[in-house]
């Protein structure tokens, strides 16, 4: 398909619209008619501002062009974006007009006017109501970020913005050969636990899953729920962790097999086995009602001291900072091994860059955009956005020389000690049907309405079924 | 009719017409359109025939839909109509006779006024309001109670087997007052003397009520009975913002809306998605016309 | 009806509610009597109290901090936060919402109403070629799925510049009203008598006025009954909205329903659940409050016309 939108027609959408009211249109669709209003991406080539390339300005932004931001406003909120990196830019381009604004529906709001041609320049798509990025990489919606990478970076002109990211970040964004999402926010994901109260009761971070289980025993007597995520909203948090185990025990191939939609990834052992481990965890040691709750409730529960653990990333902290009482001390610990044999050490950890943003390739200032991000990504862009949220950047050693909370701390502790370990998958960015389908399965399986079989076997045959769909783009990695 | 019609006419029609084709017609024709379209919501989509449809008639999801509106459809009207219709009974004759005039029983007056109430709630405010009737723990409003009587919580969203069925108590709970209101009005409009003559006969108050009110009343049940089965195609609103996963668990509570809105918004899906709503079109058309064409028999004589 | 037809009106507006059906009783009846009465009773306190009740949860919450929402239920707030309210209120700007709900709903009910029951009167009272298509154009309205048109109606509203107006969402609410409005208030003046109108064109009255001057009060239970639904409908919306005010930056401009419902999520991030309450509140209580006052009006009036 191509990524050019088909200007050749000069119908407008007004002037099909008009006809087609003056024709009664229900009696007859005209195909051809029709095919010209839906979704034929901007109707006149959209003006792109461009000013001049400068060693002060190696983008090429227009001083004066206004800039459209839209940032996604959940566990970071906007605050980041409108008290940090907006001040830099009109620091920068004091006569650029930017206009700011924060959803929760990015889907909702902004799927239109991508549709329309009349997009925002810079996109922070993220939440459970994201932009599929297949759709907008099928479409052409999303400038290619190359230019970005290769340009100087703000606070060292010798070095390449490219250069100055945690291995793997880049890549991140990757679809289809070319860098269309920079994924900012370096997130590390593991179980947490409060220290404190793991402090108190002289209960040790397990390693092995021996050793889980009994600590899970343990907490259980001590009339805590041992384990439980959010089955309403946020059982993603647990599919990642069942595929943790599954990538401990077969290596990081087995999520790269999936990601790949191979034939048999899902239904391999290791799948399989991860599956039957945290089957047992979910029958033996959640609370059933907690399938009903949303993630604000179960962490709640978990600052009340009534969870032990709960699968998160390191987000939580920051996004908990009101609700946790004082001295509860967030940790993360990587997910226990599973077997003697596992392919990859206990310290593995699941970790990626994420929270993605993009610019409209069909916007007013792709250059604007893509120098919002150069600026994102500078120490002072960094710095602010470390302390705003409490959370790691994908600018290697931003972090460095900021004091840190003990969840962070705790976070990039379990990071260095996984080192070259660390994996990930990106298929629910890729697939969202597969993504659906496993939160679901999910649920069905650690609640205890289906087993393991039946759970690789019901992801094996989304995976199938997408794979055959021929109006889903693909990827690979 | 004469003074120059046409003119009148069409001036009557012009605005309505032209508002109704511009913001209703054209935008659905072209959903019909996409139907037959891989459309992902940006870039036009190549049209595919019905290879959406084939899709379809394959898809568990969409089966499970339907079969949850066939349950909607039978037990949304049922009960409403069931409850309103008692309680619009004893509303109205209920209360038996006092100084030899039958009346409601004691503060009708003021049922009738909280009964009405939850129409006047939007369901944006129902969805969180029920989040918090039906929490599976003691923290929810009915297993607090439960609690308290030492019975074990109930996951009224959470256990696949009574979602839909929790589901359609927020439907029933919302659309009971506006049926007692109803009903309330139909059975004041019944002549005195049928329920003299039927008396003398010496029907007992239960009587009365089986063949007195309900055949009168036979035209209003069928009106209730049509709103409330185009309820029952609905239920979007409601599924989406209470249950859990949105539709589930386990689909187990989802709807052809749902479905249509998460191909959609979430999948990006538009041509499929259209699909699903031309399918619940077709659904919904064959619904009315049956029930218009049953309910068009002449009404009792009285 | 204030114009001098002597004919009575078709319709008799319903009486009183409270009134019953009233009759003699007699005594073989009493016990009998009693036990349906007593039954039926506990029914009626029952669902009342299904009514009640979670209604005045919320109105408890709204002073409840989070460990005492998801504590037991019924227990009473430890103290009375009124800072649950003054959060909500400063934050979620339920007046605001809850002002443009008042003035969108207003002007899309009258011209709702207004347009439909002219399009609803010429269909149902005036042959003419083309009638029975244009009828059944509106009919069939009533079976679309309204989000299937989301996104095709986006276009439609931005092209004609009417994007995050209150406007464009006024229109709309009217374009989707027409097809109930429409179909109701046909089969509602279908039923009205010929001779009266036909006297009055005698008269020398024209088609217009006789419209308004004649039919329109003749209709009168009729049209205040498709009113009150269509303010329920339309105060109800929440997906029309969404898809036409959705913009952030608009937030001025929200209805009731898309406040209410952001304040849900936020409330998913923020964990600021007494002020969700207080929130809920502020929104549930002026429609108890405007309902109490109308209800007697709100309730004949909804049956009059349906009852027929």
């Amino acid at each position: 398909m191509s990524a050019t939108p088909d200007n050749t027609s000069d119908l407008t959408r007004r002037t099909v619209l008009r006809r087609a009211a003056t024709v009664g249109l229900l009696a007859t669709p005209a195909a051809g008619l029709l095919s010209a209003c839906v979704g034929s991406g901007g109707d006149e080539p959209q003006e792109q501002a461009e000013g001049e390339k400068t060693a002060e300005n190696p983008l090429g932004v227009d001083p004066k062009a206004p800039l459209e931001i839209v940032i996604f406003n959940g566990g970071y909120g906007e605050k980041y974006a409108t008290d940090v990196h907006q001040p830099l830019y009109k620091t920068k381009f004091p006569e650029a007009e930017i206009k700011h604004s924060a959803t929760q529906e990015i889907a909702t709001t902004l799927q239109p006017r991508f549709a329309g041609g009349n997009p925002p320049d810079f996109v922070n798509n993220s939440g459970t109501k994201f932009m599929d990025f297949g759709a907008l990489v099928q479409d052409g919606q999303m400038q290619d970020l190359t230019e970005l990478f290769d340009a100087p970076s703000v606070d060292d002109p010798a070095k390449k913005v490219r250069d100055t990211l945690i291995a793997g970040t880049v890549e991140q964004g990757v679809y289809n050969g070319k860098p269309f999402v920079l994924f900012y926010v370096f997130t590390v994901y593991g179980l947490w636990y409060s220290d404190k109260l793991f402090k108190e009761k002289g209960w040790a971070p397990p390693k092995t899953w021996a050793e889980f289980t009994a600590l899970l025993d343990t907490i259980k007597a001590a009339g805590i729920t041992p384990y439980s995520y959010a089955g309403k909203n946020a059982p993603y948090y647990q599919y990642l962790v069942i595929l943790s185990t599954a990538a401990k025990i077969g290596g990081p191939d087995v999520l790269k097999n999936i990601d790949n939609l191979q034939d048999g990834a899902w239904t391999a052992e290791p799948v399989k086995q991860a599956a039957e481990l945290w089957a047992e965890i979910g029958a033996k040691y959640m609370d059933k009602s907690h399938e009903g709750l949303i993630h604000t409730e179960v962490q709640l529960q978990q600052n009340q001291g009534k969870v032990a653990f709960y699968p998160s990333g390191s987000w939580l902290e920051a996004e908990q900072t009101q609700s946790t009482p004082d001295g509860f001390n967030y940790a993360v610990m990587p997910i226990p091994s599973a077997t003697s044999a596992d392919k990859l050490p206990g310290t593995a950890v699941y970790a990626a860059p994420g929270e993605g943003y993009f610019v409209a390739a069909k916007g007013k200032n792709p250059r604007g955009g893509m120098e919002y991000m150069r600026q994102m990504l500078s120490k002072a862009g960094t710095k602010g956005f470390i302390e705003l949220n409490k959370s790691l950047t994908a600018v290697a050693g931003s972090s460095d020389g900021i004091p840190l909370t003990p969840g962070l701390t705790s976070a990039s502790a379990a990071l260095s000690a996984s080192a070259q370990d660390a994996f990930n998958y990106r298929f629910p960015d890729w697939y969202k049907e597969l993504d659906t389908e496993l939160r679901t399965a999910t649920n069905a399986l650690m609640f205890g309405r289906e087993n393991a079989t039946q759970f690789v076997e019901r992801m094996q045959k989304k995976a199938d079924a997408i794979k055959s769909d021929s109006s889903i783009t693909k990827f690979s990695r | 009719m004469r003074h120059g019609k046409y003119p009148f006419v069409i001036g009557f029609l012009l605005a309505p017409v032209t508002l109704y084709v511009v913001f209703v017609i054209a935008p659905y024709a072209q959903a019909f359109y996409m139907a037959a379209t891989n459309w992902r919501g940006l870039s036009p989509g190549q049209f595919v025939g019905f290879e959406n449809f084939e899709r379809l008639f394959q898809d568990d999801v969409f089966w499970k839909a339907l079969q949850h509106h066939g349950v909607l459809l039978l037990a949304l009207p049922l009960l409403t109509i069931a409850i309103a219709l008692f309680l619009a009974f004893m509303l109205n004759v209920g209360g038996g006779a006092k100084q030899g005039v039958m009346v409601g029983v004691r503060g009708s007056k003021f049922y009738r006024v909280v009964f009405f109430l939850p129409q006047v709630l939007a369901v944006a405010i129902l969805g969180v309001l029920f989040q918090a009737v039906y929490r599976a723990d003691e923290s929810g409003l009915i297993n607090g109670l439960l609690g308290g009587l030492g019975m074990e919580p109930l996951g009224f969203l959470i256990n696949p087997d009574i979602a839909l069925w929790s589901i359609i108590g927020v439907l029933v709970w919302q659309a009971v007052g506006f049926y007692v209101v109803l009903f309330s009005a139909g059975m004041a409009s019944i002549p005195k003397d049928i329920y003299e003559a039927a008396m003398l006969d010496g029907a007992s108050r239960v009587g009365l009520f089986f063949r007195v009110t309900i055949p009168l009343l036979w035209d209003t049940l069928q009106v209730a009975w049509v709103y409330l089965g185009i309820m029952a195609f609905d239920a979007f609103a409601i599924v989406w913002t209470l249950s859990v996963d949105q539709g589930g668990p386990d689909g187990s509570t989802t709807v052809l809306g749902a479905e249509i809105y998460r191909n959609a918004f979430v999948f990006s899906k538009y041509g499929y998605a259209s699909a699903m709503g031309v399918a619940l079109f077709f659904l919904t058309l064959t619904f009315a016309a049956l029930s218009l064409r049953v309910s068009r028999r002449e009404s009792v004589e009285m | 009806m204030t114009i001098g037809t002597d004919k009575p009106a078709p319709v008799q507006p319903a009486p009183p509610p409270s009134r019953g059906a009233r009759r003699h009783g007699r005594e073989g009846t009493k016990r009998e009597v009693g036990l349906l009465s007593s039954v039926g009773h506990i029914f009626l306190v029952v669902w009342a109290a299904l009514v009640i009740l979670p209604l005045l949860w919320t109105f408890l919450a709204s002073f409840k901090n989070n460990e005492e929402i998801f504590g037991n239920a019924w227990s009473l707030p430890g103290a009375l936060r009124f800072e649950n309210w003054a959060r909500a209120w400063e934050e979620a700007h339920v007046g605001q919402y809850f002002l443009n709900s008042v003035f969108v709903v207003g002007v899309s009910t009258f011209g709702t109403m207004l347009l439909g029951s002219m399009a609803a009167y010429v269909l149902a009272r005036y042959k003419f070629f083309g009638n029975r298509a244009i009828y059944y154009l509106f009919v069939s309205g009533l079976a679309f799925p309204v989000f299937l048109a989301l996104v095709p109606l986006f276009f439609v509203v931005r092209n004609l510049g009417l994007f995050n107006t209150h406007t464009g969402l006024i229109l709309v609410y009217i374009s989707y009203s027409l097809p109930f409005t429409v179909f109701f208030l046909a089969a509602f003046f279908k039923t009205l008598p010929n001779s009266v109108a036909e006297a009055a064109m005698i008269d020398g009255c024209s088609h217009t006025r006789l419209f308004f001057r004649v039919m329109m009060p003749m209709a009168k239970p009729g049209l205040i009954s498709i009113t009150i639904f269509n303010i329920i409908g339309q105060w109800n919306q929440y997906i029309l909205p969404l898809a036409i005010i959705p913009g952030t930056d608009v937030e001025d401009k929200w209805v009731l329903t898309q406040g209410i419902a952001n304040i849900n999520t936020s409330a998913g991030f923020n964990a600021d659940w007494g002020g969700l309450f207080a929130a809920l509140t502020m929104a549930i209580l002026p429609m108890i409050i405007i309902y109490a006052i109308f209800q007697r009006q709100i309730q004949s009036g909804l049956t009059a016309g349906a009852v027929k």
